[in-house]
């Protein structure tokens, strides 16, 4: 029983596997050595393929509004994770941990972890 | 009487049994094994690490100008790939067969898309390739041949697209001959591809597969438009001499430039000879190490 749940639980990992990557490169897209905190208001939740994204509105220091979208896992991978297009909505507040974007000018960043405070609802893990 | 048995049986092995042994099956459902080139067809390339492809100054041009947020411009995020990307992405395959229903002979095999790549069809029924006026797409024109038990494709008027996901560009003149080699419930395909705008030698990549019970999808999810973070009409690239990731591989493994800016020179052995007194063992790695993408098995 324990062989045939490993057998299942590789052959799910296995069809996830196969989503993965092909829209860009990570190591060209991202600083992978670095991390960044974002905190903001949810702008919009794009549940989609080949990634999802999320659009945070981020204050600067000086308190000018900053759109910022974060590179999240495909529909399907983060179905599989119980994360639905209804997990987040505009107006959440948010605190998001990312790998900043290569390209200052897009404001782009890769998901690390989120966490919504006003109900501790959390996300953490990878995605390809 | 019994030579005349004998003679009958011989010519319907040969009658039946020929067409059996020159081709062989491919249809199927084959995972990825993605030990080759992992980083490749996992997390994907460095930047600016071009080692190994036959690429010329101008192909080299191109790609030190590229910008990786290229393809998150609203009108790229869901551009096809060319069939090229069966080399270079990380994605399992799906091959099935279409048979003319009159006669039952297969007229095609198709290699199941993907999201960022059409389905490839190989058309066996010996129609000629399209003029070479007649227009070119992601997808390619294809026709196939069996040599023995291995399958060649030969596909033609694609469109421009990447031959390593960081800017290494293949144009519109390239052509892929792809073979599938079946050795029991593996698979071996190798790609080549031939440029004659961008490449001085053709570029050879194989890849293996092993055939499995759980079902490659015939298409793949479809790609959603949606905003990336980069603005409709800013087109991202860097200015000859700008690229600030020029020399950041480099320094990771401790490579001179020369051999990250490619040429067919890097591809062969006698190169690591050559730059053996420029190279010092690096630290150990500590992302992107080469290791294939644990999803893949």
């Amino acid at each position: 029983m324990k062989n045939k749940l490993l057998v299942l639980l590789f052959a799910g990992m296995t069809l996830l596997g196969v989503n993965a990557y092909a829209h860009h490169s990570f190591a060209a897209t991202y600083l992978e050595d670095q991390k960044m905190t974002l905190e903001g208001d949810i702008v919009q939740f794009l549940y989609r393929n080949p990634h999802s994204f999320v659009h945070l509105e981020v204050k600067t220091p000086g308190g000018e509004p900053v759109r910022w979208a974060i590179e999240w896992g495909a529909g399907g991978q983060l179905g599989s994770q119980g994360i639905t297009r209804e997990s987040l909505k505009p107006g959440d507040h948010v605190i998001i941990q990312a790998v900043p974007g290569r390209n200052p000018e897009d404001h782009r960043a890769r998901m690390v972890n989120i966490t919504r405070p006003s109900d501790g609802w959390k996300w953490g893990g990878t995605f390809d | 009487m019994t030579c005349n048995r004998i003679s009958l049986n011989l010519a319907l092995i040969l009658c039946i049994g020929l067409p059996a042994m020159a081709e062989i099956d491919l249809s199927g459902s084959w995972t990825a094994k993605n030990h080759e080139d992992a980083m490749e067809r996992g997390a994907g390339p460095n930047p600016a690490d071009w080692a190994g492809l036959p690429f010329n100054d101008a192909a080299r041009a191109k790609a030190l100008s590229f910008s990786q947020s290229t393809i998150s411009m609203p009108e790229r995020i869901c551009w096809f790939q060319t069939q090229w990307h069966i080399a270079a992405g990380p994605f399992s395959l799906r091959l099935w067969s279409e048979a003319d229903p009159l006669t039952g002979k297969t007229i095609a095999w198709i290699v199941g898309g993907w999201e960022t790549r059409a389905p490839m069809t190989i058309w066996m029924d010996g129609r000629p390739h399209p003029s070479k006026n007649a227009p070119h797409d992601q997808t390619g024109f294809t026709t196939g041949t069996w040599n023995g038990d291995v399958l060649t494709a030969y596909t033609t008027h694609i469109k421009s697209g990447y031959m390593r996901r960081n800017g290494a560009a293949s144009s519109d003149e390239a052509s892929i001959t792809t073979t599938f080699l079946r050795h029991g419930d593996m698979m071996t395909l190798t790609l080549v591809m031939e440029d004659p705008v961008y490449l001085t030698e053709p570029y050879v990549l194989t890849r293996s597969y092993m055939l499995t019970p759980t079902p490659v999808a015939t298409a793949g999810p479809p790609c959603i438009p949606g905003d990336e973070g980069v603005e409709s009409g800013r087109v991202p690239h860097y200015l000859p001499g700008k690229n600030p990731y020029v020399d950041e591989m480099t320094k990771v493994y401790n490579i001179p430039r020369e051999a990250a800016m490619g040429g067919a020179q890097t591809m062969y052995p006698e190169f690591r000879d050559k730059i053996k007194e420029k190279f010092t063992i690096p630290p150990p790695c500590k992302r992107n190490c080469g290791v294939a993408p644990n999803t893949q098995n």
